[in-house]
């Protein structure tokens, strides 16, 4: 039997239909205000005001970053200092930044001591063109834990 | 493995990750939108070319972080461009969206024989025409300047690996090698986008035709919108 040529781009285009409308359903930035909606209740900082504050095994975990507010694209001092039980850990504590539920690659700011019981390090919270501002500072602590601060950002 | 190694490594290896999770998202509309120009030719070199421009400008622009051991100066000195690139791409994945649909004029954009010239400017027709398989290099190259936040992750630690260098040149080094390693990485994603673009198990779904045209031309605005935004 003789092929048919291909006259249209039809099986192009439909598929094209497939591939688009999962992006949307999926991965794709126009469903930021559900994304926003759905991440919101995560949120349990504002950096904006001053210091937060997290419990880890009888330690107080307070997070400050400057200048205030906290905006992204900038160049930002990141704070760490520990109260309590284990407020001179062996090693010092990171940060990692990121967006809920979206990969936005490694962000980590390590931290150098900076007094008793206190780290800082320099970092920057990168901007996503899709404007959800939602961000993740994940505190590691190498001998005790995690906690996470979630806050919003200002672009 | 030497300290270099390692980090390139490290940002292919990111790359891959934020291809496939994070960059079909953003770029893959735009991938598809290509695709259609290719009619029924090949689109391996075209797509390879269009990533070979999008990872030299990720590259380029690693090489200048390291050297200088700047990155929010440097983006915000880029940010309008960017934006004019934000909105570049969007107009561009509409009127690809127009032209894939028969309801105006520009529908025919894609067919045969026909002439655009009298609706958008001459450089406009070229791009969206996109007759010439080198042209997808320049393509890249541009929309390698499009907003991205893994983008901006990898930028910020490139340039911090090239302030750690001491030397301006050792750092464009560094931050040319891991950024071009980064922009690597991501390309088996945008590759298996356009790939999904050329499969032909849907024939003559005219519904799912029309959705893939509107859907695109919301995908567009959204780019000119959020470029309005940014």
């Amino acid at each position: 039997m003789q092929k048919m040529p291909r006259t249209d781009r039809r099986p192009t285009a439909a598929t094209l239909g497939i591939v688009l409308l999962l992006l949307i359903l999926g991965v794709y930035p126009p469903v930021e205000g559900h994304a926003a909606e759905k991440y919101q209740h995560l949120v349990n900082c504002d950096l904006h005001q001053g210091t937060c504050s997290q419990r880890l095994q009888e330690t107080d975990i307070l997070l400050e970053v400057t200048p205030r507010p906290v905006k992204a694209m900038t160049d930002l001092l990141f704070r760490v200092t520990l109260v309590g039980k284990f407020a001179s850990p062996e090693s010092a504590p990171y940060i990692d930044l990121g967006m809920p539920g979206m990969n936005m690659g490694p962000n980590r700011v390590l931290l150098k001591s900076s007094g008793p019981s206190s780290y800082e390090g320099q970092g920057v919270i990168v901007r996503c063109p899709s404007g959800r501002k939602i961000w993740q500072a994940t505190v590691t602590l190498p001998d005790l834990g995690v906690v996470s601060f979630v806050f919003h950002v200002i672009y | 493995m030497s300290s270099i190694e390692t980090l390139s490594f490290f940002y292919l290896s990111t790359g891959f990750a934020v291809g496939f999770g994070h960059c079909i998202g953003m770029c893959g509309p735009i991938v598809v939108s290509l695709s259609l120009s290719r009619k029924d030719k090949s689109l391996w070199i075209p797509h390879l070319l269009y990533n070979a421009g999008r990872v030299t400008t990720y590259a380029v622009l690693g090489a200048i972080m390291g050297a200088t051991g700047s990155f929010t100066a440097i983006t915000a000195n880029i940010a309008g461009i960017q934006k004019i690139v934000l909105i570049f791409a969007g107009i561009l994945i509409v009127i690809m969206g127009l032209a894939m649909s028969d309801w105006l004029p520009l529908g025919r954009l894609f067919g045969d024989g026909y002439r655009f010239g009298r609706l958008i400017s001459g450089g406009f027709q070229r791009l969206t025409r996109i007759e010439s398989t080198i042209a997808y290099l320049p393509l890249g190259l541009l929309l390698g300047l499009l907003p991205c936040g893994p983008v901006y992750t990898a930028l910020l630690a490139a340039t911090r690996a090239g302030m750690e260098t001491g030397s301006p040149t050792a750092g464009a080094l560094i931050g040319m090698t891991l950024m071009g390693a980064f922009g690597i990485g991501t390309i088996p994603a945008l590759l298996a986008v356009s790939r999904l673009a050329g499969i032909g198990w849907l024939k003559s779904r005219q519904l799912i035709y029309r959705i893939g045209a509107v859907l695109m031309i919301i995908v567009g605005l959204y780019f000119i919108v959020n470029a309005w935004r940014y």
